[in-house]
C-alpha cells in the first residue's frame, strides 16, 4: 500500500492564528465593559458596528482577491482590528465616522499593503489617525464620565446620537456637574498647562478625583488586567508592553522630577487616555512591530518615549496612533539591525 | 582548555534556547523489556560504499554466517557491513532505500536459512589491546553513530586534536523512542564498558552522560553501573537534564552540559568535546571485547496503530514490513510510517526497506496523534518560530526570504545554522511548513554552490587543457626545429657552400636589381650595420629603462636621440647614396618643386619626429644612474666608430644639396623664405661658404663633415650637460637650465633630422621617379648645423615655399598642412605640459614635466618660448644657409 509522504514535524502544537486573535478579543473585553460602565452605550455600539463593517468588508476585498473568504474571516483578525478602533474612537461620534474608519482600515491600510501578515501600519491606528485628521470635531468629542457627568447617555440616546447624528445636542453629554463642558483628562491637563495652571490645578478639576482621572483610570486598569491575561495565555510577549511603559514611566519621572507643575506625573500618564489599551492590545500587533526580543523593547520603548513626548509637547492631547504608526515605521530597520545572536555566532547579524 | 570542570563535577545545567514540549508519548514503548522478532527469510542489507570505499567479499550464491563481513574495505572511511544472520546471497542489486526519497541503493539480498549461526567471533580483553587495536576492532566490526546519523565510529576514536570532554548522549529528547531508555534499563553495565574503552583511546579528563529527567530508570541503571565501573573515581558522572525537545541535539546537548556553543561550521572536536550515543557505547564494547560487528540493534516500534509497541533488536537489514508485520500492525487511511520520531523522522513511501545501524523508531501513529494537514496560512509574524529555536535564528525571516528565494538574504540570516529540528514548524499557529522551506532553500543553496564548485572546476581543466596543449606545441615545434638544425649539421660542407653561393647569388641579383652598383651595395652595408648598432644601442637603453628615477629621463633621451640619430644618419646615407647615382644621371634637370617638396617632407618629419621625442621622453622612464652612465658610455663609444662613415654620407648629402641648390636659384627662388631669414643668415652660414671649394661636390662634402661635427659637438655638450647634471644632482639638485636646454634642443634636433632625411630620401625617391629630381637634403644642414630644434613654426614657413607647378607640389601642401597641424598640436602640448609645473607631471606629455626639478620645471615655460624664437631662428637660418651655399656652387661654376 501507499504511505502518506509528509515532511517533518509531524506533530504541531495546536495553536491557531484564530485562537490568537480570539485571546486577544476576549481579553480587551473587561474595558470595554468598564468603557461603557462610564461612557455609556456608545463605545460598545461602535465596536458592533465596526465588526459588521469589517467582515463585510473582509469578505469583499478577499472575494475580489479570488482568496478564500471563509479563511480570512475565521481568522478575526478583522474582527480584532475592527474592535480596536470602535474602541478607541469616541463613544457618540457619528455613525459614519466608524463606518469610513473601518473600511479604511480594512481595505487601504491592510489589503492594499497585501492582507494579513503584510501591511506595515496598524490598520486600526491608520485609521483612528486619518479620523482624527479628516474629523476633528467629531474624533475629540468624548463623553464626560458618568461619575462625573451632568447627563450620562442611555441606550437610545446613544443610538440615536451615533446614527442621527445632530437629532439631539451631543454637548449636552459632555457637561460636568459643575455645568461645565468636559474634555478628555488629557486634554484638559494639555489646556490647563498650556493657560499656565499647573498640574496640581489642573487635577483639582472635576474631572479628577485625588489625582486620577475619573473613569481613564479604571479603563486602564481593565485593560491592563486584560494585557495581564493575555500575558499569562501566552497571547503576547512581555516585551512591548514592557518597554513602552517603562519608556513612558521614565519619561514622565524625568519630566515630572524636573518641574511638577507644568509635567504630569507618571501615573497621571500611565492611566490616562489610550496607555494601558496601546501597550497591551495595539502595540502588541505582532504583524507591525518588531520580532526579535531585544527589538520589541526597543519598539515597545518607542512607542513609549513618542507617546510621552507628543502629550507633553505636541499639539495632540493622546499620541498613541501617532507613536504607534510612528514605531511601524522603525520596526523594519529594528528588526534588520537587531538580531539575536545565533548558535555558534559572535554576535548578531 | 576546560575551565569548568567544577561546574561539570556538579552537575551544573546550563539554559538552551528555545525549545518545545511535545507529549512525549514514551510510555507506548518503554513499559516491556527490549523483545526480539523472529526470524525473516529475507534480509536487506545497504552496501552504499560498494564502489567507492570497499568492494564486496562476497558473491551472488555465496553462503555466509552471521557476522561475516560482506565487503572489503579499501581505505580509512571504509564502515564494513556484515550479514545479520547466516543464509545464501541471492542478490546484491539496488533496492529501495530506507531513506524519505526511497531511491534505490546497491543492496545484499541474503536469503537467511534459519540457523542464524555465527561466525567465529574473537574475543580480547581491554587491557591487551592498544589503542591501534582497539580502533581497528571498532573499524572491523563496523560501528557506526547510532542516534541517527550513522557517523563511523572508529573516525570519531581517532579525532585529529585531544579530547578532553567526552559526553555520552543519552537525551533521546524526540517524543515516543525509548531504545536507549530500554537499552540504559537492561544493558547499562555494556553502556558502561563502552565507556571505559573511549575513555582508554581518547583519555578524556571527564566523561559526562546527559539524560533527561524522563528516564530515571535508565539514569539509576547508569549511576549503579558507574559505580561498579573500571573507570577512574571522578572522571565520569551522570548529568540529569530538564526534558526539553531537543535537548539532545548534538550542540544542543553541549551548551546545556559545558555553556560552550559549539562555533558555526565547527565540530566539537575542535572545542575537545566528543558525543557519542549509548547505542554506539554499547555496540562499541561489544565490538571491542567480544569481536561482535554491529548487525544488530534496538529499535523501538511504536504508534497508535501497532499493536504490540515495544523495543526489539533488530538485525540490520531486517525489512520494515516484517517489523510491523510481526507488531500487529493495522494500518488506516492514509496511514504513516515515520522512521525516527515525530519531530525529526521521515517518512517511507515503501515500507520494504531495511532497519539500518541509525534507525531508531518505527513509529506508525493513528492519525488522532499526529497534526491534521493544516492549510498554511499567512504569517503574522507572530515570532513563536524564533521563541521556539533552540538556535536563535529568526525562522519568520528566513521564511520570509527562503519563500521568495532570496537564499542570499536567507544566508545572511544563517540558515545554514538551521539545525531543521522542526520546533518553529511545531509552534508556528499559522501551520507554515518552515522546516521544508528552510529544507529546499538549504539544499537550492547547496546546489548553487556545487554549480559554482563545478563550474570553477571546469574552468581549470579547461585551462589545464589549454596550458597542456599550448606546451605540446611548442616540444613539437622544439623538436621540429632541432630536427631541422640536425638535418644542416649533418650536411657536407660541399652542401653549405653551395647554398651559401646560392644565397649570395640571390643578393646580388637583388643588389644589382635596385640599380645599385657595386660600391653602392658595400655602402649599404655599412649603412646596415649602423642600422643595427643602433638599434641595438636602443634596444640596451630600453633594456636599461626599466627601473623608474626621473631625474634621469633627460640623459636618457639624449641617448635615444643619439640612436635615432645614428639610424636616421644611416637612412641618410642610403638616400644620399641614392640620389648621388640620380644626380650623376640628371644634374642639369632640377626641379625647385621637387625641392619644396622636400622640405614640407622634412618640416613634417621634424613635427613627427618632435612628438616622437616626446612620447620618447615620457616612456622612458628613466633608468637607474648607473644603468644611465653606462648608457652613456656606450653612446660615447658607439660614436666615434659612426663618424667617418657619417661623414661620408654628409658629403654625399653636401653634394645633393648644393646640386640641388644650383637648380634652385637657376630656377624659382625662394619668395618668402629670403626675407625674414636675411638677418640671422650671415653669422651662422658663413663657414659653410668659406669651405666651400671650387668642386662643388668637394665642398659640399666639407660642408657637410663640418655640419657633422657641428651637429656632434652638440650631442657631446648634450651629452656632457647630462653628465653635469647629474652630478650636481647629487650635491645640490640643481641643475644648469641653459646647458639643459641645449643639450636636450640638440637631442631634438638630431631625431627630427634623423626623420627628416628619412623622409626626405623617400621624397627624393619619388621625386627622382617623377621627374628626376634629387636634390632634396636642403634641410639636413640646417638640421644638424644649428643643432636647434625644428621649430612648430618652421612648417608654416615652408608653406608659401611649396610651389604648385607640379602633382607633388600638391601633395607637398596637404603634408605641409598636416606638419602645420602637427605642430601646432606639439606647440599646444608644449604649452599645456609646461603650465601644470609640479601637478601630475606623470600624466603630462612634456619630458620636463618628467623632470623632478622644481627649478626646471619653473624655467619650462621660459624655455619653450626661447625655443620656439631660437627654433625659428634656426630654421631661417638653416634656409638662408642652404640658399647661399647653393649661390656659392653657382658662383662657382
Amino acid at each position: 500500500m501507499a504511505f502518506k509522504i509528509t515532511s517533518s514535524p509531524h506533530v504541531t502544537k495546536n495553536s491557531q492564528t484564530a485562537t490568537v486573535m480570539q485571546r486577544v478579543i476576549l481579553c480587551a473585553l473587561p474595558g470595554l465593559v468598564v468603557q461603557c460602565v462610564y461612557f455609556g452605550w456608545g463605545s460598545l455600539i461602535q465596536v458592533l458596528l465596526a465588526i459588521a463593517v469589517a467582515l463585510v468588508a473582509e469578505a469583499a476585498v478577499m472575494k475580489l482577491r479570488k482568496r478564500a473568504v471563509g479563511v480570512a474571516l475565521g481568522d478575526y483578525s478583522a474582527v480584532l482590528t475592527a474592535l480596536l478602533l470602535g474602541i478607541a474612537i469616541p463613544p457618540l461620534a457619528p455613525w459614519w465616522v466608524i463606518v469610513i474608519g473601518t473600511l479604511f482600515a480594512i481595505v487601504v491600510v491592510k489589503h492594499l499593503y497585501g492582507g494579513l501578515g503584510n501591511n506595515l501600519f496598524n490598520p486600526a491606528m491608520a485609521a483612528y489617525v486619518l479620523l482624527l485628521i479628516a474629523y476633528p470635531v467629531q474624533m475629540t468629542t468624548w463623553v464626560a464620565p458618568a461619575p462625573a457627568a451632568q447627563y450620562s447617555p442611555d441606550l437610545l440616546a446613544s443610538i440615536s446620537q451615533i446614527f442621527l447624528p445632530g437629532s439631539g445636542d451631543i454637548n449636552l453629554f459632555r457637561l460636568g456637574i459643575d455645568g461645565t463642558t468636559m474634555a478628555t483628562p488629557l486634554d484638559t491637563m494639555k489646556t490647563g498647562l498650556s493657560m499656565g495652571l499647573t498640574s496640581t490645578e489642573v487635577l483639582a478639576k472635576p474631572l479628577f478625583d485625588e489625582g486620577l482621572s475619573i473613569g481613564w483610570f479604571w479603563v486602564n486598569m481593565a485593560y491592563l488586567a486584560g494585557g495581564l491575561v493575555m500575558l499569562k495565555l501566552g497571547a503576547i510577549r512581555w516585551q512591548i508592553s514592557t518597554g513602552m511603559l517603562a519608556a513612558l514611566f521614565i519619561c514622565s519621572g524625568i519630566g515630572f522630577m524636573m518641574n511638577p507643575d507644568t509635567h504630569g506625573s507618571p501615573v497621571f500618564h500611565l492611566f490616562s487616555g489610550a496607555t494601558m489599551l496601546a501597550a497591551f492590545f495595539i502595540a502588541t500587533d505582532p504583524v507591525t512591530a518588531a520580532t526579535s526580543n531585544r527589538g520589541r523593547l526597543i519598539f515597545g520603548a518607542l512607542i513609549g518615549v513618542l507617546v510621552y513626548v507628543i502629550r507633553q509637547y505636541g499639539g495632540y492631547p493622546d499620541a498613541v496612533a501617532f507613536a504607534v504608526l510612528l514605531a511601524n515605521l522603525c520596526a523594519p530597520l529594528i528588526d534588520y539591525y537587531v538580531r539575536p545572536r545565533t548558535y555558534g555566532h559572535r554576535s548578531g547579524n | 582548555m576546560l575551565t569548568n570542570l567544577e561546574q561539570l563535577d556538579n552537575g551544573v545545567v546550563w539554559r538552551i534556547p528555545g525549545g518545545i514540549h511535545p507529549p512525549e508519548q514514551k510510555h507506548l514503548s518503554n513499559q516491556t523489556a527490549i523483545g526480539t522478532l523472529p526470524l525473516d527469510e529475507y534480509y536487506y542489507v545497504p552496501v552504499p560504499q560498494v564502489g567507492e570505499q570497499a568492494s564486496m567479499a562476497v558473491a551472488v550464491g555465496d553462503h555466509v554466517l552471521k557476522g561475516q563481513p560482506l565487503t572489503h574495505g579499501l581505505n580509512q572511511h571504509h564502515l564494513p557491513v556484515h550479514a545479520p544472520t547466516s543464509g545464501v546471497i541471492k542478490a546484491i542489486e539496488p533496492r529501495p532505500s530506507n531513506h524519505a526519497s526511497g531511491l534505490p541503493v546497491n543492496t545484499c539480498v541474503i536469503q537467511a536459512d534459519g540457523k542464524d549461526s555465527w561466525v567465529d567471533l574473537q574475543s580480547a580483553s581491554l587491557e591487551t589491546l592498544s589503542n591501534d587495536d582497539i580502533v581497528a576492532r571498532v573499524q572491523a566490526a563496523g560501528v557506526a553513530g547510532m542516534g541517527g546519523a550513522a557517523f563511523p565510529s572508529h573516525i570519531k576514536l581517532s579525532p585529529a586534536s585531544d579530547i578532553e570532554l567526552v559526553i555520552i548522549n543519552a537525551v533521546e529528547c524526540e517524543p515516543y523512542i525509548t531504545s536507549d531508555d530500554r537499552l540504559m534499563r537492561e544493558h547499562a553495565d555494556k553502556i558502561i564498558s563502552g565507556m571505559e574503552i573511549i575513555h582508554q583511546v581518547l583519555t578524556p579528563q571527564r566523561i559526562i552522560v546527559g539524560i533527561e529527567d524522563n528516564k530515571p530508570e535508565a539514569a539509576d541503571a547508569l549511576r549503579k553501573a558507574l559505580s561498579a565501573s573500571k573507570l577512574p573515581a571522578g572522571v565520569a558522572r551522570v548529568t540529569v537534564v530538564p526534558t526539553k525537545y531537543p535537548s539532545g541535539g548534538e550542540k544542543q546537548l553541549i551548551q546545556l552540559l559545558t555553556g560552550k556553543e559549539v562555533p558555526s561550521g565547527a565540530i566539537p572536536a575542535q572545542l575537545g568535546i566528543l558525543v557519542h550515543n549509548v547505542g554506539t557505547c554499547a555496540a562499541i564494547s561489544d565490538a571491542v571485547l567480544q569481536g561482535k560487528p554491529l548487525i544488530e540493534r534496538v529499535v523501538t516500534v511504536t504508534g497508535g496503530n501497532v499493536a504490540q509497541p515495544g523495543n526489539y533488536w533488530m538485525p540490520i537489514g531486517t525489512r520494515v514490513d516484517h517489523v510491523l508485520k510481526c507488531c500487529g500492525f493495522n494500518p488506516e487511511a492514509d496511514q504513516k510510517v515515520i522512521i525516527g520520531g515525530p519531530m525529526m523522522g521521515y517518512t517511507l513511501p515503501l515500507i520494504q526497506v531495511p532497519v539500518i545501524k541509525g534507525t531508531n523508531c518505527v513509529l506508525v501513529p493513528s492519525s488522532a496523534e499526529m497534526s491534521v494537514d493544516a492549510k498554511e496560512l499567512s504569517c503574522i509574524r507572530c515570532t513563536e518560530c524564533a521563541q521556539a529555536c533552540p538556535a536563535s535564528l529568526l525562522p519568520q525571516q528566513l521564511y520570509w526570504h527562503s519563500k521568495s528565494g532570496d537564499y542570499d538574504k536567507a544566508s545572511d540570516y544563517n540558515l545554514r545554522d538551521c539545525i531543521e529540528c522542526g520546533c518553529c514548524s511545531y509552534v508556528c499557529p499559522s501551520d507554515i511548513p518552515l522546516v521544508e522551506y528552510f529544507r529546499v532553500a538549504k539544499s537550492a543553496i547547496r546546489n548553487a554552490n556545487e554549480e559554482k564548485l563545478k563550474s570553477e572546476r571546469a574552468k581549470q581543466k579547461f585551462e589545464a587543457k589549454q596550458a597542456r596543449l599550448e606546451e605540446e606545441k611548442r616540444q613539437r615545434e622544439a623538436k621540429a626545429k632541432e630536427a631541422a638544425e640536425r638535418r644542416q649539421s649533418n650536411m657536407s660542407g660541399g652542401d653549405k657552400d653551395a647554398i651559401a653561393a646560392a644565397l649570395a647569388r640571390v643578393q646580388a641579383k637583388k643588389a644589382v636589381s635596385a640599380a645599385t652598383p657595386e660600391a653602392g651595395a658595400d655602402r649599404k652595408d655599412k649603412v646596415a650595420d649602423a642600422v643595427a648598432r643602433a638599434k641595438a644601442r636602443k634596444a640596451a637603453q630600453a633594456a636599461q629603462s626599466d627601473s623608474p628615477a626621473p631625474e634621469q629621463n633627460q640623459a636618457n633621451d639624449a641617448q635615444k636621440d643619439k640612436v635615432a640619430a645614428a639610424i636616421a644618419r644611416a637612412k641618410a646615407r642610403k638616400a644620399a647614396m641614392q640620389s648621388d647615382n640620380e644626380a650623376e644621371v640628371d644634374t642639369n634637370q632640377t626641379s625647385a618643386a621637387s625641392s619644396q617638396k622636400d622640405k614640407v617632407a622634412a618640416a613634417i618629419a621634424r613635427a613627427k619626429a618632435k612628438k616622437e621625442a616626446l612620447k620618447q621622453a615620457l616612456q622612458a622612464e628613466a633608468p637607474t644612474d648607473s644603468d644611465n652612465k653606462s648608457a652613456d658610455e656606450a653612446a660615447d663609444t658607439l660614436e666615434p666608430k659612426a663618424d667617418d662613415r657619417q661623414a661620408r654620407i654628409a658629403a654625399a648629402v653636401a653634394r645633393a644639396k648644393a646640386k640641388k641648390a644650383a637648380a634652385k636659384d637657376a630656377g624659382v627662388n625662394d619668395p618668402k623664405g629670403q626675407i625674414p631669414e636675411q638677418n640671422s643668415v650671415d653669422s651662422i652660414a658663413q663657414s659653410d661658404p668659406g669651405e666651400l671649394s671650387a668642386e662643388e661636390a668637394k665642398k659640399a662634402r666639407v660642408a657637410a663633415a663640418v655640419a657633422k661635427a657641428k651637429a656632434k659637438k652638440a650631442a657631446q655638450q648634450a651629452g656632457d650637460s647630462k653628465s653635469t647634471v647629474e652630478d650636481t644632482q647629487a650635491e645640490s639638485a640643481e641643475p644648469k637650465p641653459e646647458v639643459e636646454l641645449t643639450a636636450e634642443e640638440a637631442k631634438k634636433a638630431r631625431v627630427a633630422a634623423a626623420i627628416a632625411k628619412a623622409k626626405a630620401k623617400k621624397a627624393a625617391q619619388q621625386a627622382g621617379e617623377g621627374q628626376g629630381s634629387d636634390a632634396h637634403m636642403q634641410k639636413q644642414p640646417a638640421d644638424v648645423n644649428s643643432a636647434e630644434p625644428d621649430s612648430n613654426s618652421e612648417p608654416a614657413d615652408v608653406k608659401p615655399e611649396a610651389e604648385p607647378s607640379a602633382e607633388e607640389a600638391k601633395k607637398a601642401r596637404v603634408a605641409a598642412a598636416i606638419a602645420k597641424a602637427k605642430a601646432k598640436k606639439a606647440a599646444r602640448q608644449d604649452g599645456e605640459a609646461q603650465r601644470p609645473d609640479n601637478a601630475a607631471p606623470l600624466n603630462d606629455e612634456r619630458s620636463e614635466a618628467m623632470s623632478p626639478d622644481t627649478d626646471q620645471s619653473e624655467q619650462a615655460p621660459a624655455q619653450s618660448a626661447e625655443e620656439i624664437k631660437k627654433a625659428r631662428i634656426a630654421a631661417a637660418i638653416a634656409k638662408a644657409k642652404a640658399k647661399k651655399a647653393a649661390k656659392d656652387a653657382e658662383d662657382k661654376e
